[in-house]
């Protein structure tokens, strides 16, 4: 691994000498699990630091460390364990880290938490200026229960993209918001993988009876990026549509393939497909001068929307 | 010599001097530095802007006693943070939020580190979010801080801004203010603004005692915006029901039918994204009125039902 810059370097050495500077040592192992360093680079980190201090640089000026096998013990005094200022970028992601924790259904206005952003915000000189909302459906508890208790759950479930209404059984792993939407990760049985099912359109939840231990469940990955509406895998169908220079603000978190520019200036998109309806909605959306190219199995899907649409629409 | 033991040397040299130093007192002091004039110049320049982009300061300032000798030092009450006086469990619940929320990752793990928090949180996870972070989002942050007045192109216009606050709601950050030139609360959607916003140098506000900025924003997008509103109602039904109302407030119901479908009173003001808002529930909502919005949305999906 490539040597830290020094600029890295000293923001985590500065990290760690005020984190010792609260306590009277460590174990080198403790700080290379805290700080995500090698227990090597730490004893190197700390002997350097070791010769810092003000001149005359007389042993009483320097900071006091002294590594013992897999122990250090620090004598660093009281100025270098006062928190450092926070920067904005820090101060902002503190208090909207706390702010959703906060906007959690569930959660206790008056706990630690709450009472631990209100002095951090009377240091900073911030008060209350940051403002989260998370929507809570109606399932949200339910879902967090049942991950809780890792009970597997009978669960109606209408899926936006493929516009239908299924019964599924499903291991639900974890909940989590992102882009301002719940999500339940659950192992699907009737799709034999780990998916992301949007909490507001679980309809209904029911236990089945059978618990699945947590060692027992597949690993659900990493979150939904928020701004990416599902996950194309090769199984995806692709299609070619082309829509108005005017409605590229659709292309927004579409799995694009590619892109290129037709003569009269409209797009070609090649896509990775959610389902016939979410490839409705898309070039609906774009309005007149969209279309889909290819294949027509989908683009028949996608008039059939349309006509719907507007048949609902239309005043004879 | 390593260039890391410069650094912290320097840093703990300017934070105890108890008065400006000379460039020339802080080579003979810290060690480390070359020894040509303009090599030694420009490694203390380089120095100081490392230093800066930890957040840490060096002021420049006249040294007392001489005519007209400048000196560097740094001063302790900006460096450090007031005594936060957490309590364990204070800490570990600052811990947790760090841990459970991912906004900006790299900030995140800084503040976790400096306040002490780092490393794995001993407790359960009880809810994972993340929520989108922009550049943009500590620079309004901080003018709200220290009331400064922002300017920023929102969809390509210029707005001067007095920022009270920022809002996340239904996946996307919007600061809150007062608009300079309209004289009036605006809310706006921060992935729309270009680049940074730019604080007006010199200049500060208050904000009126009055003012609830958190409620001050319509629900729903189509109803933001300048120009003339119109009244629709929609009919929505059963699998949008809950997901229409939630977004609209309850409000906006003004029949709830025995199937679980209901219709909404909306105010609309801007046509295209009321528009897309009916087309995204594909089918399962319909407008009932007025007729102009009926036959707008009928002769926009006209064509793609081969119909146009």
């Amino acid at each position: 691994m490539a040597r830290p810059t020094a600029d890295v370097r000293l923001r985590r050495l500065l990290a760690m000498l005020g984190w010792l500077a609260r306590r009277d040592g460590a174990s080198i192992s403790e700080l290379a699990d805290r700080f995500a360093m090698e227990e090597a680079d730490v004893v190197a980190e700390l002997e350097l630091a070791a010769c810092c201090g003000l001149p005359p640089y007389t042993p009483d000026q320097l900071m006091e460390l002294v590594v013992e096998g897999d122990r250090v013990e620090a004598n660093l005094g009281a100025e270098m364990a006062r928190t450092r200022r926070l920067s904005a970028a820090e101060g902002f992601t503190l208090a909207a880290a706390a702010r959703a924790i906060l906007a959690v259904p569930g959660a206790d206005p008056q706990g630690a938490l709450a009472r631990a952003l209100a002095k951090l915000e009377s240091a900073l000189g911030t008060r209350e200026q940051v403002s989260v909302q998370l929507d809570e459906p109606e399932m949200l508890g339910p879902a967090r229960d049942a991950v809780a208790s890792a009970a597997q759950q009978r669960i109606t479930y209408y899926s936006s993209s493929r516009d239908e209404t299924s019964e599924r059984v499903v291991d639900p792993q974890r909940v989590f918001s992102s882009g301002g939407r719940w999500y339940l990760d659950a192992y699907c049985h009737r799709a034999g993988g780990v998916r992301h099912f949007r909490v507001d359109r679980i309809e209904a939840m029911s236990p089945t009876g059978e618990t699945v231990p947590a060692d027992d469940r597949p690993d659900a990955g990493s979150a939904v990026p928020p701004d990416v509406v599902f996950e194309p895998d090769e199984g995806t169908p692709v299609a070619t549509i082309v829509i108005p220079a005017s409605a590229r603000w659709v292309l927004d978190a579409v799995p694009i393939r590619s892109l290129a520019e037709e003569r009269d200036g409209s797009l070609r998109v090649e896509l990775a497909v959610g389902g016939g309806a979410w490839l409705a909605r898309l070039l609906l959306r774009a309005g007149p001068g969209s279309r889909v190219v290819d294949p027509p199995e989908l683009a028949d899907e996608v008039a059939a929307h349309a006509r719907a649409l507007w048949e609902r629409h239309v005043t004879a | 010599m390593d260039k890391l033991e410069r650094l912290t040397n320097l840093l703990l040299v300017l934070l105890s001097a108890e008065r400006p130093m000379t460039l020339d007192e802080i080579v003979h002091t810290v060690e480390g530095y070359p020894a040509g004039k303009d090599a030694r110049r420009q490694a203390f320049e380089r120095d100081k802007r490392i230093l800066r982009e930890q957040g840490i300061e060096v002021l420049l300032e006249p040294v007392p006693g001489s005519a007209d000798a400048q000196g560097y030092r740094i001063d302790p009450d900006s460096y450090y943070l007031a005594d936060l006086g957490l309590s364990d469990d204070e800490q570990e619940a600052l811990n947790l939020a760090l841990a459970a929320v991912r906004v900006d990752e790299e900030a995140g793990l800084d503040a976790a580190w400096k306040l002490g928090a780092a490393g794995p949180p001993s407790g359960p996870v009880v809810a994972q979010a993340s929520l989108p972070s922009t550049p943009a989002l500590p620079v309004f942050h901080e003018a709200i801080r220290k009331r400064t007045p922002v300017e920023f192109v929102h969809r390509g216009a210029r707005r001067r801004l007095e920022p009270y606050g920022l809002l996340f709601r239904d996946g996307f950050w919007y600061v809150v203010g007062r608009d300079r030139e309209r004289d009036a609360l605006r809310s706006f959607r921060i992935d729309r603004i270009s680049g940074v916003p730019e604080s007006v140098p010199g200049q500060t506000f208050t904000v009126p005692a009055d003012v609830d900025w958190r409620h001050t924003m319509p629900a729903e997008p189509w109803s933001m915006g300048e120009g003339p509103t119109t009244v629709a109602t929609v009919l929505v039904d059963p699998v949008y029901a809950r997901t229409a109302e939630v977004q609209s407030g309850s409000e906006a119901v003004s029949e709830r039918r025995s199937d679980g479908s209901v219709v909404l009173r909306l105010p609309v003001v801007n046509l295209d994204l009321f528009r897309s808002w009916v087309i995204e529930m594909v089918g399962h909502a319909e407008i009932l009125s007025p007729p102009e919005l009926r036959a707008d949305l009928a002769a926009w999906v006209a064509p793609l039902a081969g119909v146009g």
